[in-house]
């Protein structure tokens, strides 16, 4: 499985290179038929009496391919699987320029020393960016493995064919070889070329790739490679491996988000069974012990636990800390902090002068609170620090990147570290996962073994970086004819890309990694108002630890502008469907809303927005919305019934129209619009993180409620538009989050005749709002 | 102090050095090596722990290993296996209904103990007996499909 194979380049260059620079190692591989293999628990012989684990030059063909002798392949990937199908995604692309079957293509994923760095597996690029680099790659392989079967045959390569991996001489049948044959168990030394990095690299520029309109593999529903292991206990998650003489760890966390840490009386720790000892630097507290369950006992003792009651309530003191600000003026702080940046989206013609004109203006203000990724399997790592040498498994989203860190923030040398990369649960964003790493190694190198960490419910949901609270103003104004004549929309957004580290900060350092960058229009604009002003406020860190969660910022964007179309076409007494495509040039996305028109069966009719009995009925209503991210097109149409008695909505039928041009796995693509849908409705419905003076309060899933399975909608209809090889895949990770907090506010107001604008959508909201 | 514990598990009796106080889920994943069960939470809120314990779906990160006695536990392993899956394992992979796949386990445990006592479950029932079950990455149509197919094919 790892790649324990000489050289081989053109038949020359045999043995040329060392035997073994590239062996060893760990490797994570999938398989559609037989069990998953995920050998965690040793390094391989010699793999510590490496010089270097440094990633393979990208320019090299064994960097991305390796044929065994059974005539299997690896695919080897700096990028990640997260849950959202891109391991399979990927294979199909080296499948189909490889003409090898993909049932005998097993991935390699993210580990540092066995893969190229091809940037962070985030912001729907996997497909888009790596998609290619993987195509041209594979392309080079195919070249290659036909350049063999010519000496091997002594014949010119246009007199062979390939079916399967097994290359044949046109008009001889009985000749014929596979690749694994070929290639007889030597590692792919040829140089096929590569420039640039991570998601500009371009590899094997030159080598000629398939005409996609010829694809056989790509474009099909080919089922999850991981799919099976999952199901029935045979796959290895992070939260699975197991190192030999390992310590299971928990933090303590502080208190307050800033308290430092008094003192820790560690009375009756010893009395826990399997307690091996404390981990203290500066505010950085932790505890190991030999089994999980004396990990769990004594951290609770020094105040791991639900509900803490005080800084100096448990074994461990914590000084008072009361810094964050109001939850219920946390919009006004962020408009305050306003010392960040300012950057247009948009600027068109003069909205002022246009207002001196208007028929009619509208303003109004949206408010999104923090967020959270909400993984079901909390953060989970371990490390294995030992004087200036480290290994890391690690569910990351950024191997290489977060290796990197922990070169820094260790400060030794990133060429005798590794990360070893196992999927860990659905992470959506920036996470913990990263954090707890640093956390693991933190404690590795006080006790001198390994340490696997996995933080409480309490730590994931108390400490995990959020998303930002979000506050926007818009504004709208009409001309006589009911055409938007002017529209102004200003955001103040925090940082969605802080990566600074918990544990770095705790053990005093908190600048050795990471930065906090600035929050920025996260909003396509793509109306054609004759005056236009969209702009950002960003701000760097407003209260907590904010990162980057599923199509981050933009999926609140979207929520006030196509909340505030909404309110437009009501202004205007037109069907909201019929307003926006009036007002919309950009062709793919007039192809997106009429698709969903279409397949939805819409009717054009101005919203309802007849104000319902505070005890009537419950009422139906429809509601549209769409966005374009990075290229993607996406419209969808929602059906609500709301309870005006209860203040309860639920969400009928889903229809998505989804334009990401070329769609690598159909069913792939479903499964993931299906899941963005599902998720956006629980954060449009439920989701907002409380927090007092101290810290985080929703703690759990009681305090952190998302949607549940009585509440899911009756049906999701996606349609694909543009699935054609004439467009390249963009990618279809994040975008269809986008549209769903607005086309449910849209339906209810279509329904009860209510506005909403400040997500979630409780029931007391819907009440209140109705009053 | 950690005592020897027998269990009984998918159909083999175990037994394993553990704090009789401490929760059946790190017995069956750190002493006995079990990937199926999941910690999610620890407070019995998300159901990625669950077994079948005599024929009933519970939280393994919530029960402590005295309280199981003479059961009968059946974990995920214990349904089928990759080459000889459990019809709702069959199931959820033809129905690819997992995004993640952490909680699965939580979903085709609660499923099977579901089926057992009603074979031809309505969508509704299906929902309820989940609705104790968290998944993230949204992928509950799926999941739906899934145990109705299963259902359907006499699971």
């Amino acid at each position: 499985m790892s790649k324990h194979q000489t050289d081989i380049g053109n038949l020359a260059a045999v043995g040329r290179r060392g035997f073994l620079q590239a062996s060893g190692g760990l490797v994570i591989a999938f398989s559609l038929f037989g069990a998953q293999e995920a050998t965690a628990a040793t390094p391989a012989p010699g793999a510590a009496a490496r010089s270097s684990m440094t990633p393979p030059p990208a320019g090299k063909l064994y960097a991305w391919l390796a044929v065994h002798p059974d005539n299997t392949v690896t695919l080897f990937t700096g990028k990640v699987e997260t849950g959202t199908g891109v391991q399979t995604a990927l294979a199909q692309f080296a499948a189909e320029e490889l003409d090898f079957p993909i049932e005998r293509l097993n991935v390699v994923m993210g580990t540092t020393s066995e893969t190229v760095d091809q940037g962070p597996s985030y912001g729907s690029r996997t497909v888009r960016y790596a998609g290619p680099q993987i195509r041209h790659a594979a392309a080079a392989g195919r070249k290659a493995l036909l350049d063999l079967a010519g000496a091997h045959f002594g014949v010119s390569a246009n007199q062979l064919a390939i079916k399967d991996g097994t290359v044949s001489v046109i008009g001889a049948p009985d000749q014929s070889v596979t690749y694994g044959t070929l290639v007889n168990g030597k590692r792919l030394n040829m140089e096929i070329g590569a420039s640039g990095e991570r998601f500009d690299m371009k590899v094997a520029p030159a080598v000629h790739t398939k005409d996609p309109s010829t694809y056989t593999v790509v474009g099909k529903s080919v089922p999850r490679k991981d799919i099976p292991g999952k199901m029935t206990g045979q796959f290895t998650y992070i939260q699975d491996v197991r190192v030999p003489n390992m310590l299971h760890g928990r933090v303590v966390r502080p208190y307050g988000v800033g308290s430092t840490l008094l003192s820790v009386d560690e009375t009756g720790l010893r009395d826990i069974p399997g307690f091996v000892q404390v981990v203290r630097r500066d505010n950085f507290l932790g505890v190991v012990a030999d089994t999980e369950w004396g990990a769990i006992q004594a951290a609770a003792k020094l105040g791991s636990t639900l509900n803490p009651s005080g800084p100096d309530a448990a074994q461990a003191k914590w000084s008072s800390w009361d810094g964050l600000p109001p939850m219920d003026q946390i919009w006004e702080t962020v408009r305050k902090a306003a010392a960040g940046s300012n950057a247009a989206a948009a600027n068109v013609g003069s909205v002022d002068m246009a207002l001196d004109f208007a028929a009619r203006t509208l303003k109004a203000t949206y408010k999104t609170p923090f967020q959270m990724h909400g993984s079901i399997g909390p953060s989970c790592a371990v490390a294995d620090v030992e004087g200036d040498r480290a290994t890391f498994w690690s569910c990351t989203q950024m191997p290489h990147e977060t290796l990197r860190d922990m070169a820094k923030m260790l400060r030794m040398p990133p060429e005798k570290m590794e990360l070893r990369w196992f999927e860990g649960a659905g992470g959506y964003g920036r996470n913990g996962f990263d954090h707890v790493v640093a956390d693991a190694a933190v404690m590795s190198q006080a006790v001198g073994r390994p340490v696997r960490v996995q933080w409480m419910r309490w730590d994931e949901h108390g400490w995990e970086p959020k998303g930002p609270p979000i506050v926007q103003d818009l504004l709208g104004a009409l001309d006589s004819n009911g055409h938007v004549a002017a529209w102004r929309h200003h955001m103040w957004i925090p940082t969605t890309s802080d990566t600074h580290l918990i544990a770095a900060a705790l053990i005093g350092e908190p600048d050795v990694t990471g930065q906090t960058g600035v929050g920025h229009p996260a909003v396509t604009y793509k109306y054609n108002f004759p005056n236009a002003d969209v702009a950002a406020h960003g701000e760097g860190r407003v209260g907590l630890l904010t990162a980057w969660l599923r199509s981050p910022a933009q999926f609140e964007t979207t929520f006030a502008m196509e909340s505030f179309i909404d309110e437009l076409a009501n202004a205007a007494g037109q069907d909201p469907l019929a307003f926006r495509l009036a007002h919309v040039s950009d062709p793919r996305g007039i192809g997106v809303l009429r698709a969903a028109a279409q397949s939805y069966g819409w009717e054009s009719r101005p919203a309802g927005g007849k104000r319902a009995e505070a005890n009537g009925k419950p009422a139906q209503g429809r509601g549209v919305a769409w966005v374009n991210r990075d290229d993607v097109c996406v419209a969808t149409i929602v059906d609500v019934t709301v309870d005006p008695a209860s203040g309860e909505i639920k969400v009928g039928r889903v229809v998505v129209a989804h334009d990401c041009g070329l769609v690598v796995n159909p069913d792939g693509l479903r499964n993931q619009v299906e899941g963005n849908v599902v998720q956006s409705l629980s954060r449009t419905l439920h989701e907002e993180v409380a927090f007092d003076h101290a810290h985080v309060t929703s703690r759990d899933w009681q305090g952190y409620p998302i949607l549940r399975f009585s509440e899911m909608p009756d049906r999701i209809d996606v349609v694909m538009v543009n699935n054609t090889p004439k467009y390249p895949p963009y990618g279809a990770g994040e975008p269809s989050t986008n549209p769903t907090a607005a086309a449910v506010g849209n339906a209810v107001f279509d329904a009860i005749g209510v506005r909403l604008r400040q997500t979630p959508f409780r029931p007391d909201r819907v009440k209140a709002a109705m009053s | 102090m950690p005592q020897n514990i027998t269990l009984t598990i998918n159909g083999t009796d175990q037994t394993v050095a553990v704090e009789p106080d401490s929760m059946l889920l790190y017995a069956l994943r750190d002493n006995l090596g079990l990937h199926g069960p999941k910690f999610g939470c620890g407070l019995a809120e998300c159901g990625a722990c669950t077994v079948v314990l005599d024929g009933n779906a519970i939280r393994s990160c919530s029960t402590p290993v005295s309280a199981v006695g003479s059961a009968k536990i059946t974990t995920l392993e214990g349904l089928g296996t990759i080459d000889k899956p459990h019809p709702l394992q069959k199931a959820f992979i033809e129905e690819q209904a997992a995004q993640c796949g952490y909680c699965i386990n939580g979903m085709i445990m609660a499923a099977s103990a579901l089926l057992a006592q009603n074979a031809h479950p309505s969508r509704d029932d299906i929902k309820q007996a989940l609705d104790g079950n968290l998944c993230r990455c949204g992928t509950h149509m799926r999941i739906v499909r899934a145990i109705e197919r299963a259902a359907g094919q006499g699971a």
